[in-house]
C-alpha cells in the first residue's frame, strides 16, 4: 500500500509513449513533437521484460540536440481477461554527454473501453533540471475488432517544476494495424503530436 | 504468471459432429468461442484441428498483432483468427499432432500476455 502511495505521489512524465515494450523480437519507431522537444525514438524488445533503444532529440528549452541510449524495464504486469496493467522504469543517457540523462516511472491500466496512465520523469544535464508529472485518461467511444480503425478520446494533464503550472488538454488517439497517432492541443503549449509504428 | 488450463482430451472425444461445431462438445464442456465465428474460421479448412486459446490481457490491436505475427511464422499453423472481444485466438493445424500447448503458451507469453485455457477441437 505504501509503495502504491509513493508511486501515485510521483506521478510525472515525458509524453506517455504508449507501449514502451513490444513483443519479443518486435521493433517500434516513435516520433514526438511538442513544446519541450522533438524526439525520434527506436526500440527493440529482446525480452518481454525489457526493451533497448536509441533516440535523437532536439530540446527546445536548451536548444540542444543530442542522441541517447534508452532502456525500459517492465517492473510489473498484470493481465486479466478484460484488462492489462503495467508498471515501467525508463531510463536514457546521452551518447556523447552522459550528463544528459533521464529516468522515469510510468504505468498504465487499460481495458478495451478505458485507459488510465501516468508517468513521472526526472530530466537532467541539458542545461536544466526538470521533474515532470503526467496523467492521462481516455475512453474508446466504440469498440473495434482486431484490424479496425480504433479511436480514443483522452485528457492529459501535466505539470513540471520549470513552469510550475498544470496544464490540461484534450488528446485524440487513433490507431490501425501497427500504426498509432496521438494529437493533443493546449493554447499555451500548442500542438503535441506523437506517431508510432510497430513492426 | 498464471498457468493455463489445458483441455487435453482425446481428439475423438472432442469431436463435434462432422462439418459443424456446436456450442457444447460431446464431453459436455462449453466451447469457449462464438459458434458463428468458429464456423467462418473453419470454412475451407474443415479437416484441420483447431486450438481455441483463451488469452488474458489482450485489450488492444497491438497485443493482437504480435500474436498474429508469432503464429504466422509457425509453419504448423495454417490459419489464425484473433477475437479481441472474447479474448480468444483460434489456431488451425492441418496435423493435429503438431499442436504443442507449451509452445502456444510461450508464444502468447512472448507477447506479454497469458494463456488461461486451450481447447482442442477436431472436426
Amino acid at each position: 500500500m505504501k509503495t502504491i502511495f509513493i508511486i501515485l505521489c510521483l506521478l510525472v512524465a515525458t509524453p506517455l509513449m504508449a507501449r514502451p515494450i513490444s513483443y519479443v523480437g518486435g521493433h517500434t519507431l516513435m516520433a514526438n513533437s511538442g513544446y519541450q522537444s522533438d524526439v525520434i525514438y527506436w526500440h527493440y524488445t529482446p525480452s518481454i521484460n525489457y526493451s533497448v533503444g536509441l533516440d535523437y532529440q532536439r530540446d527546445k528549452i536548451s536548444d540542444e540536440s543530442f542522441s541517447s541510449a534508452r532502456f525500459t524495464y517492465l517492473i510489473n504486469r498484470k493481465n486479466t481477461a478484460k484488462s492489462q496493467r503495467n508498471l515501467y522504469l525508463k531510463t536514457g543517457i546521452g551518447l556523447s554527454d552522459t550528463d544528459n540523462h533521464f529516468y522515469a516511472l510510468a504505468g498504465d491500466w487499460e481495458t478495451r473501453r478505458v485507459f488510465a496512465g501516468f508517468s513521472a520523469t526526472q530530466t537532467s544535464g541539458i542545461g536544466y533540471e526538470m521533474f515532470e508529472q503526467t496523467v492521462k485518461v481516455g475512453i474508446a467511444p466504440y469498440l473495434g475488432d482486431y484490424g479496425d480503425f480504433h479511436t480514443w478520446l483522452m485528457v492529459e494533464t501535466k505539470k513540471n517544476d520549470l513552469d510550475d503550472e498544470r496544464i490540461t488538454y484534450p488528446v485524440l488517439r487513433f490507431f490501425k494495424g501497427g500504426a498509432l497517432m496521438e494529437i493533443g492541443y493546449h493554447k499555451k503549449t500548442d500542438w503535441n503530436v506523437h506517431l508510432m509504428y510497430r513492426f | 504468471m498464471q498457468a493455463a488450463h489445458h483441455e487435453t482430451h482425446d481428439m475423438g472425444d472432442m469431436l463435434s459432429h462432422e462439418g459443424h461445431i456446436h456450442e457444447q462438445m460431446i464431453d459436455g464442456k462449453e466451447l469457449a468461442v462464438d459458434p458463428q465465428r468458429f464456423d467462418l474460421f473453419i470454412s475451407g479448412i474443415e479437416t484441420d484441428t483447431v486450438a481455441v486459446v483463451s488469452v488474458q490481457g489482450m485489450v488492444c490491436d497491438f497485443c493482437a498483432r504480435g500474436i498474429e505475427k508469432a503464429f504466422g511464422q509457425d509453419n504448423r499453423v495454417s490459419k489464425i483468427d484473433v477475437d479481441l472481444a472474447s479474448g480468444k485466438v483460434l489456431l488451425a493445424y492441418p496435423v493435429a499432432a503438431d499442436i504443442d500447448a507449451a509452445d502456444i503458451e510461450q508464444k502468447i507469453l512472448n507477447n506479454g500476455l497469458n494463456t488461461s485455457a486451450i481447447q482442442i477441437v477436431s472436426q
